[in-house]
């Protein structure tokens, strides 16, 4: 949605995008601004370029150029006039704004004893603009409530990115915290206390704290806070019944699953991985499975028809007692996303 | 009716050297009131890494008339979504406010340079940058001083004595 973002653009990139047809604009993912490169936008998928006069070309030639003045508003814009104030984001690459969207930087770095301090001399900027979409996981939850315990069984979300996976863990988030409303009336549970460490903010998109996307009634949100250590301390302080953490891949993580899990917290996590194999290739990832610390592996594959989903239940003791056998697969499954049209999301 | 003409010149004369008398002493105190803010400014960056907006009303709160108009005005701009940059916000306020001060020119020239440079690098750098204003604002600040000794008596007597002298020419 490009009303989300608007407010961010220079006065004439964004004249020139408001001409766009109402339904790029309403699909738009991305806005790739390059200094005195040409202007691209991606939605549904697709990317194109962007001419002077307001159409779209495949081709890069004829397409606008922003300027050196106009990128130079643009991170004026998105860092509140306050370069100084974002040393952390500068190191990681990305800022996030209000309202959840992710704006990725891209630069000559300044190197401090070889260890990444920051970008300067920015000449390149990806909008991703994030989305809600309510409902989305209202398919793919009942699958993964583990009646026994009535909770969910620990599950790792495995998606490349610009599939759906923060959107839909928002979702799972925001209907565990709820507990039993909607769509999941034959699967009767009370709302559970959710944990989120929500590291590059984009499943709550915390702006001073307080989220604003809709995650709940009984959610606690870390906001910016390293995934291990935010783990940790919500562990030890907010009693969390479920925690839920994005992109995970790093030992420390690891570790910090393991420990949730031993205390009966069920983890819902994200990974960056092509599929279950792939994710096998990653050490940290390949060992968590192994354990059998996830009882569900969801893998999430987007098609013309919108966003699929693969559950394969590792069928580990500890986290399920009614082993069903390793590895056993379902077909992929429509993610059928009620009233969300084709259940795109501008963010991984 | 003479006397009475010749009482208003007197009084006017008078008035109009104490005027110039006070622009003089008011330039080395507001020179001084703007490094304050500045030096308010610098913390609100270094130390509470506080957003520039937000920075600029908090220091102008800090700061008394003229000066935190200069401050609060470039807060202000910054809010209105006109696509301006904050340099441009920054100058615009500065050279609207800057009748209201007693201040002159290399003074603004001191805080127009500091504009090219506020809010877009890292806070070493904008530290650095702060402190260069102060110490050129404080050079500013002793010459003022110094006109203001050498001036500010002056211009006390001179307006009366222009006074009476244009009364002598015209009897």
């Amino acid at each position: 949605m490009l009303s989300h973002v608007s407010h961010l653009l220079p006065l004439e990139l964004k004249r020139l995008l408001e001409g766009l047809p109402a339904e790029v604009k309403g699909s738009l993912e991305e806005i790739r601004i390059r200094e005195n490169r040409p202007l691209e936008i991606a939605y549904r998928g697709g990317f194109r370029f962007v001419t002077p006069d307001g159409t779209m070309k495949l081709d890069a030639i004829g397409a606008v150029k922003p300027s050196p003045e106009q990128c130079r508003k643009l991170l004026e814009r998105i860092t509140n006039y306050s370069l100084y104030a974002m040393e952390e984001e500068l190191r990681r690459g990305y800022i996030t704004v209000s309202g959840g969207h992710r704006i990725g930087l891209a630069g000559r770095t300044i190197l401090d004893g070889g260890v990444v301090r920051g970008i300067r001399d920015i000449g390149g900027f990806n909008i991703r603009i994030a989305r809600e979409v309510i409902g989305a996981a209202s398919h793919l939850l009942p699958k993964l409530m583990d009646a026994g315990r009535g909770t969910i069984g620990s599950t790792l979300i495995l998606a490349p990115p610009q599939q759906g996976k923060t959107t839909l863990v928002r979702d799972i988030a925001r209907m565990l915290s709820y507990g039993n409303s909607g769509p999941l009336e034959h699967l009767s549970f009370p709302g559970k206390k959710v944990g989120i460490v929500d590291e590059r903010s984009e499943i709550a998109a915390c702006v001073r704290g307080i989220p604003t996307f809709d995650i709940g009634p009984r959610t606690d949100v870390m906001d910016a806070c390293p995934k291990a250590e935010g783990m940790m301390m919500l562990l030890r302080s907010m009693s969390p019944e479920v925690l839920v953490v994005d992109e995970i891949g790093r030992p420390e993580d690891a570790d910090a699953i393991r420990e949730a899990s031993h205390a009966g917290v069920s983890v819902v996590a994200t990974a960056h991985a092509y599929d279950v194999q792939d994710a096998k290739g990653r050490p940290e990832l390949a060992r968590l499975i192994a354990e059998g610390t996830f009882a569900h592996l969801v893998e999430l594959r987007r098609s013309p028809d919108g966003i699929l989903h693969r559950i394969t239940n590792t069928g580990s003791a500890a986290q399920q007692p009614s082993a069903r056998g390793k590895d056993q697969t379902s077909v992929f499954g429509a993610l059928g996303l009620a009233g969300a049209g084709r259940g795109r999301a501008g963010d991984t | 009716m003479k006397l009475l003409g010749a009482l208003l010149i007197l009084i006017a004369g008078t008035l109009i050297g104490f005027q110039q008398a006070a622009r003089f002493a008011d330039r080395p105190k507001q020179i001084r009131q703007l490094s304050h803010s500045l030096q308010r400014l610098e913390t609100e960056i270094g130390y509470g890494h506080t957003p520039l907006p937000e920075a600029l009303l908090r220091t102008a709160e800090a700061s008394s008339e003229p000066v935190a108009s200069l401050f609060g005005g470039t807060a202000e701009r910054l809010s209105m979504a006109d696509g301006l940059t904050f340099q441009q916000c920054w100058e615009q306020s500065i050279k609207r406010g800057w009748n209201e001060t007693s201040m002159k020119a290399s003074e603004q020239g001191v805080l127009l340079r500091l504009g090219s440079t506020l809010g877009i690098s890292d806070k070493e750098d904008q530290m650095k940058h702060l402190r260069m204003a102060l110490l050129q604002l404080q050079a500013e600040e002793d010459a003022a001083k110094d006109d203001q000794r050498r001036y500010e008596k002056m211009w006390k007597s001179l307006g009366a004595l222009l006074a009476v002298l244009i009364i002598i020419l015209m009897l």
